[in-house]
């Protein structure tokens, strides 16, 4: 048996005689004969040993970051974490616990929790994180039912630029409550939001929350963000903003949002396949009554000494039921802990030099990649971080992937929506080198590109 | 009484590091002034020595069920296996992108594949999705689902209304009003579901029932097959609320129950370590009714070869970036493959046979509201606590002293001053008796221990009401608090 399930010699004998009971079976007498299962078909028990060789067999059907130059990137991208986040993170007096419901046995989690929402308040310059959503695309949809709750209307107003992941995880927390996600459309050269178009929408006084990206979903920086709030007015902001680019760029705070979201899954967390992710959110300080999830707080213990604590807990669904701001009840804590300490064992300037250097990758390879011919990059003239969307005038985004794919690099995202019925849309690919990659592993791009440009349709 | 808590008195991040001085973030060529920060992140410099130690000390002020027997009831608390991080850790499993293309990644395919199909046979259900990250995150994509079956029916303008017991977790009604649905609790007799309430609460205005089975009085509703015939009678849906599926490995399951949807936190019952409140995963096990609207992608197998299948034009769509929290999905494949049918069996028979040992052993000295027989849990009452001017919050910090974590507390609600222990099938023997023993020892103690607990904490009891009405919730409010001290 298990080694796991406890098997100390005669316990489970014990345990029946205290009970008076004969077998195990009685315990279950109270399950209808009905709804009883005969077996599961789920297959025999193995040693551990040879669950690692069994896990590790299918593992080795992947292949993974390392055998390729990764330019893959976007809103989940693969970076160096030093081995001391993994350390403290993978320490089981953090990973093994439950939420700190026990807030005097808990400080530790408790204490890192209040220095990350510390973290995710300094990069975006409002008032009040909470201590993590699922993802950024569920953080955006509860930004989404935020601004609902400050504001009246039935609108909801996104960059059509928005990844089609998002837009579809946005729709569905919008179709609860029977709200309308609409979309914002873009100047075809430059990507910015149309600005006339919010401007009216908000004027029909039905929009009760605008949503800008930044960088947005083609990895453009898009001016009009600084006129966005000034042309909504008493409409809330929400601006879904990357971490990593925030230790470089103004915070959303300083020009109007009302509400900052985000994936931290770059700071310290592995790509994984896309999960465990880390939904960011923070608010102003008047509206934490209307925030979702849980909350750290600072006070002090019986002796007067600082002590930290879930707080504000009369938003929450244990004790509002139907009435609680969310339904978000386990978060990422446990992320909130890498994010934390990646960016303290990384450091603020450390940090802002990896977006630079990511953003001079960037730069040589779409200065190189924009003189081939049939590919547009990048695609939209605009400023840019660490990632850019090019555009193939002739062939597949598939087909291009595929060709460079065979020289070892994973050329980007496609930006279309894959499910069958979607918008035909143009071939658009989000490139987005990783921090991984060095000149010669942008050359091998190039190198690559222009050989699909000289025969897109062949081998 | 010998436990003690490290009690550090450990400085913030920020009083670690020097201040420095506000500067600009550096320029990035092409990008307009107008975005760059004006002035740098505020964070601290800090060696890598001085955060290893920092966060080495917060870790040892912190319990997890590797510090000790945690019965905290609803949670299934139990010991997460090692060998699982190892394998969550392989480079063929972390450094692996979502977007790689799925040539690339046929192994975290055939995993997602083969756990969906393990999760189906243990749930008796048509398909199972991983996507949702959490439980609670589970529900409202399933109650999504069951508004889209309405809609396609034309039903939806007429099914406003989810029903649930008073029993439900609070999550349950919380995702209902999400969803857009009217919610009416509907009362327990004797800790179950009341069949003559719940026929007169039904209706054809009714869209969902959601149960929990056991459900969070430790009792398993012995009434399920009659439940569900009356919810389908009114041509509602079931919806399996999976926190309790611990108890029931292998004996029943909730498509054997009747019900046509449902979620399972494999941070619960597959052992997935729940990381000081996350992350966790909610995943989907649907009927043949609702699999159709099932998020997207779905994994499918053509020949040998896995690929991601977003052909589904019933599917809700995403409700997350990506698919599922593969590191955990990962684990909770490795946890079946350890245990197999008959481990999977045994992990509900010693469950509930350790809560019944603790149930009646713990329901000598407080009082047991319902029948006694129970499946993982258990609740008390700790009303009589009173009589020596003392609560069940009081008895939860003074366990804290113990070694051991605290039960939950104050929940389910129909119980006066509650107490809700559940004891996993990885407890010993011996770990029941020394927290029966802790438990006596907490009950016997004087009022005034009872109210100063906990002492051997790395903090004493803490003013909630304090962290509540002045709010200090990041350092930029700790800078501020201590401005306007400085300056009157």
């Amino acid at each position: 048996m298990v080694r796991w399930i406890s098997d100390e010699v005669g316990e489970e004998t014990a345990l029946l005689q205290a009970l008076g009971i004969a077998s195990v079976d009685e315990l279950f007498r109270d399950v209808p004969k009905k709804a009883r299962l005969g077996r599961m078909g789920v297959g025999a028990a193995h040693e551990e040993s040879e669950v690692v060789a069994q896990v590790d067999k299918l593992l080795e059907r992947n292949r993974p970051l390392g055998r390729f130059a990764d330019f893959l990137g976007g809103r989940i991208a693969a970076r160096y974490s030093p081995a001391a986040v993994d350390a403290l993170v993978g320490r089981s007096e953090f990973s093994t616990a439950y939420t700190p419901y026990q807030a005097e046995a808990s400080q530790g989690m408790l204490r890192a929790l209040f220095e990350f929402q510390s973290l995710w308040v300094e990069l975006t310059g409002l008032d009040v994180a909470n201590a993590s959503l699922y993802d950024g695309a569920s953080a955006g949809g509860e930004a989404l039912l935020f601004c609902r709750r400050l504001h009246e209307g039935q609108r909801f107003l996104v960059p059509a630029s928005l990844p089609w992941e998002e837009r579809s995880v946005l729709t569905n927390y919008a179709s609860g409550p029977n709200l309308k996600v609409e979309e914002i459309p873009y100047d075809p050269r430059t990507g910015r939001l149309d600005l006339d178009f919010v401007r009216k929408a908000v004027g029909a006084h039905d929009v009760f929350g605008v949503l800008a990206d930044v960088p947005n979903g083609f990895g453009a920086l898009d001016e009009h963000l600084f006129e966005l709030k000034a042309t909504i007015g008493d409409v809330p902001l929400a601006v879904m903003a990357d971490p990593l680019a925030l230790t470089v760029l103004e915070p959303p705070g300083n020009y109007g949002a009302d509400v900052v979201v985000g994936e931290g899954q770059g700071f310290g967390i592995p790509p994984s396949f896309g999960g465990p992710l880390l939904g960011l959110f923070a608010c102003r300080r008047e509206h934490v009554r209307q925030a979702p999830g849980r909350i750290v707080g600072a006070s002090v213990d019986a002796y007067g000494r600082p002590a930290y604590t879930l707080t504000l807990q009369t938003r929450e669904q244990h004790i509002r039921r139907s009435k609680a701001t969310s339904n978000i009840c386990t978060n990422e804590s446990l992320m909130a802990l890498a994010f934390v300490v990646y960016a303290s064992v990384v450091g603020p300037k450390r940090l802002a030099a990896l977006q630079a250097s990511l953003a001079e990758k960037a730069r040589t390879l779409a200065s190189a990649l924009g003189s081939i011919e049939g590919i547009r990059a990048p695609r939209f003239e605009a400023p840019y971080l660490g990632e850019f969307t090019i555009e193939l005038e002739r062939g597949t985004a598939a087909g291009f992937l595929d060709r460079l794919r065979r020289r070892r690099v994973l050329g980007g995202h496609p930006l279309a929506d894959p499910r069958p019925g979607a918008p035909k849309l143009p071939e658009r690919i989000l490139v987005a080198p990783s921090e991984a990659v060095g000149e010669k592993e942008i050359a091998r791009y190039a190198t690559a590109a222009k050989a699909w440009a000289s025969a897109p349709g062949g081998r | 009484m010998s436990y003690r808590q490290a009690r550090w008195d450990e400085p913030s991040l920020w009083d670690l590091a020097h201040a420095h001085a506000p500067e600009a973030a550096p320029a990035i060529p092409g990008v307009p002034e107008r975005f760059r920060r004006r002035e740098a992140l505020n964070w601290p410099e800090l060696s890598e020595p001085t955060v290893v130690r920092h966060y080495t000390r917060l870790s040892q002020m912190n319990f997890g069920i590797d510090s000790g027997f945690y019965p905290l009831g609803s949670c299934t608390m139990k010991y997460n296996p090692k060998v699982s991080e190892l394998l969550a850790r392989r480079a063929g499993a972390a450094q692996v992108h979502p977007y790689q293309p799925e040539a690339t990644v046929q192994g975290s395919l055939e995993i997602t594949w083969r756990l969906e199909r393990l999760l189906a046979k243990i749930t008796g259900f048509h398909e199972v999705s991983l996507q949702p990250a959490a439980g609670a995150h589970g529900e409202y994509t399933s109650l999504l689902m069951v508004k889209a079956h309405y809609r396609d029916l034309g039903e939806l303008d007429r099914r406003t209304e989810v029903l649930l017991p008073d029993t439900a977790h609070g999550t349950n009604p919380a995702s209902a009003a999400m969803a857009g649905f009217v919610t009416q609790e509907i009362a327990s007799k004797n800790g179950c579901v009341d069949l003559a309430a719940l026929r007169a609460g039904l209706s054809d205005r009714t869209a969902c029932f959601m149960l929990t089975n056991p459900n969070t009085a430790g009792l398993f509703e012995d009434e399920i097959l009659e439940i569900a015939e009356a919810v389908h009678g009114a041509g509602a849906m079931l919806y399996y609320d999976g926190a309790n599926l611990n108890a029931i490995l292998g004996v029943t399951n909730p498509g054997r129950m009747g019900f046509d949807i449902a979620h399972l936190n494999l941070h619960k019952t597959f052992a997935t370590p729940h990381g000081g409140g996350g992350p966790g995963a909610g995943v989907l096990g649907a009927g043949e009714t609702l699999a159709p609207y099932l998020p997207v992608p779905r994994v499918a197998k053509v020949g040998r070869k896995f690929r991601l299948d977003y052909d589904r034009p019933k599917s809700i769509g995403k409700v997350k970036a990506a698919y599922g929290n593969f590191g955990l999905d990962l684990r909770a494949y490795a946890f079946i493959l350890a245990h197999g049918e008959e481990g999977l069996k045994h992990v509900a028979r010693r469950a509930v046979l350790n809560s019944n040992y603790l149930a009646a052993r713990l329901g000598k000295r407080l009082p047991r509201p319902f029948r006694p027989l129970v499946k993982h849990e258990f609740v008390l009452s700790g009303a009589p606590l009173r009589e020596k001017g003392v609560r069940t919050l009081d008895l939860a910090k003074r366990l804290l002293d113990e070694g051991v974590h605290a039960p939950t507390v104050y929940f389910p609600t129909l119980v006066e001053e509650a107490l809700m222990i559940e004891a996993p099938e990885t407890e010993s023997k011996r770990e029941l008796d020394a927290f029966a023993e802790a438990f006596e020892r907490a009950l016997d103690d004087t009022p005034e221990h009872l109210k100063a607990a906990p002492t051997a904490c790395a903090v004493g009891r803490i003013d909630e009401v304090r962290a509540a009405r002045e709010p200090i919730l990041s350092w930029k409010d700790m800078r501020a608090a201590s401005a306007k001290v400085e300056t009157p």
